[in-house]
């Protein structure tokens, strides 16, 4: 019984993980940004925002827990099959996967400085030097 | 050191051209290892001893920006079976011409089949070889323009793809080594997506030309037709800029972790030796998190047509209304050129199916092992070839 409470805890809190992904951009960007914005532009199937200024966008390091969580939340994609869909365009040279920056606090600091760009970070890593435009 | 160069060059986009070109460094590799299962068996070069250079190899992928939206690529590639010979597989410049269009020029892949483009990256499909019947050519790649355009049809995405260019290389056609010219080359690869479901059309033509003196029959067989004055029917044989053409369609499912890919392909030299070749796949997989299985069928069939048979003579009138027999010179009893040409154009056919089960298991998110069995079976001579292939894809 006492295990299954701790299995029952477990589940909720890994739950409660997977919902607590922001995405951030450039507090000047005014743009409304859905998910079905944030996905193309993640995939290389959209480079601009809808007032057709340049989007550019940063993920994680693999490891990265939140990384994972962008990807099967947002992107509806595991990292391996995301690795497959990058490594179809680069070899092509039909595209180029996302720049990688290293945890939450260089995005933060990337995109404050640069309207272009847009990223993700674990809830509650994004400061007042940028905007949520999303959370998942 | 590589991420500190990206990050630097990330904060310097957005700012005036930079003047550092952006260098990106990817690569790929296969190591596969492989034999057949019966003795004396053999397939897709692969024999009853373990092979480990076919299916083996090493690729690095350099690109660069060069200015605004100008960027180069080489794609230098070291194959096993070419005992790791790295040679420049793709090299081309591409302009991006707009958002979503671009301009290339090089040495690229030609786009004969949904997963021509990546065909050497083992990683970036669930088999361990695309299927051969279908996947049987033995070039793939062309020195021309490319030009791609990306859009979105209502709910659809579009990739249209046009290409014009020229191939001259040694290919397999009569013997293993022939040397072709395709020039002229023109097609077309369009493929619309709604994310789940993907169909695809090429077609492609062309100006085919093979030297087919490798083989001492055909070039005997040409002499001989040319010395009875049958020009007609020899160059209804040579294959000397004579037109061709290559059709496929395909359909490609990913719902809810069951995959499913089918192609048809199809193509033919006309007037010439070469037989007019069909060939198909169907493979359906299915996907639990880090394991992927598939079941694939596939098969071919090469035939020439009946008329093709029978345009020799087996006498032509000579002065003075002599009928001269068409015969190969000393021969006896003699052998009529009628039927020597019937046999040649009897000997391009060939058909055969194969099946095969592939475990895919995606170990590191860079790297994947797969094992393959595969069962062969030769329609025409009744020969079959059981193969087990196994190995780690990656991409860096």
């Amino acid at each position: 019984m006492k295990n299954l409470i701790i299995l029952t805890l477990v589940l909720f809190t890994s739950c409660s993980l997977s919902a607590a992904v922001d995405v951030i951009v450039h507090p000047s960007n005014a743009n409304a940004i859905d998910a079905g914005d944030i996905k193309k532009i993640f995939t290389g199937k959209a480079k601009s925002f809808a007032d057709g200024s340049k989007a550019l966008p940063i993920t994680q390091a693999d490891g990265n827990p939140v990384t994972d969580e962008f990807n099967q939340n947002v992107l509806s994609k595991s990292s391996s099959q995301l690795k497959a869909y990058w490594s179809k365009l680069v070899f092509t040279g039909k595209g180029t996967p996302p720049e990688e920056a290293a945890n939450d606090a260089e995005v933060v600091s990337l995109v404050s400085k640069n309207p272009n760009l847009i990223g993700f970070v674990s809830k509650g890593s994004a400061d007042g030097s940028v905007k949520v435009v999303q959370s998942f | 050191m590589k991420k500190r160069y990206l990050i630097a060059s990330l904060l310097l986009t957005g700012f005036a051209t930079s003047s550092y070109a952006d260098i990106r460094v990817n690569g790929f590799a296969s190591i596969y290892g492989g034999q057949t299962l019966g003795s004396d068996d053999a397939l897709y070069n692969y024999s009853d001893e373990l092979d480990w250079q076919n299916d083996s190899l090493f690729a690095v992928q350099v690109s660069a920006d060069v200015m605004d939206g100008l960027s180069a690529t080489a794609q230098l590639l070291a194959r096993g079976s070419d005992d790791f010979n790295a040679e420049f597989e793709w090299a081309y410049l591409t302009y991006e011409v707009s958002e979503n269009s671009q301009l290339s020029a090089g040495k690229m892949r030609i786009p004969f089949y949904r997963y021509s483009d990546f065909l050497d990256v083992g990683y970036a499909y669930r088999w361990v070889r695309p299927p051969q019947s279908v996947y049987n050519l033995s070039f793939s790649t062309y020195e021309g323009l490319s030009y791609l355009h990306n859009s979105t049809i209502g709910e659809l995405d579009s990739s249209l793809q046009l290409m014009v260019g020229a191939v001259d290389t040694d290919i397999t056609a009569v013997t293993y080594s022939d040397a072709a010219e395709l020039k002229d080359t023109i097609g077309i690869n369009w493929s619309l997506s709604n994310g789940w479901l993907t169909g695809r059309v090429a077609y492609f033509i062309s100006e085919a030309t093979i030297d087919v003196s490798g083989s001492n029959e055909l070039t005997g067989l040409f002499n001989g037709l040319q010395a009875y004055g049958l020009n007609e029917q020899y160059s209804n044989l040579a294959i000397e800029e004579d037109d061709a053409y290559f059709a496929a369609i395909g359909i490609g499912i990913d719902y809810n972790d069951i995959l499913f890919d089918a192609e048809y392909t199809q193509f033919e030299i006309d007037n010439s030796i070469l037989a007019k070749q069909t060939q198909y796949y169907v493979s359906l997989g299915y996907r639990m998190d880090s394991v992927t299985l598939s079941a694939t069928y596939e098969g071919n069939d090469d035939e020439n047509s009946n008329d093709q048979f029978n345009q020799v003579p087996r006498s032509i009138t000579g002065p003075g209304g002599v009928q001269i027999p068409v015969v190969a010179p000393g021969t006896n009893p003699p052998l009529y050129l009628q039927d020597a040409t019937n046999l040649a154009l009897a000997s391009q056919a060939a058909k055969s199916n194969a099946y095969s089960f592939t475990v895919r298991y995606d170990f590191h998110p860079s790297a994947a092992f797969k094992v393959e069995f595969t069962h062969f079976e030769d329609d025409l001579s009744n020969n079959d070839a059981d193969l087990v292939t196994f190995g780690v894809d990656l991409v860096f």
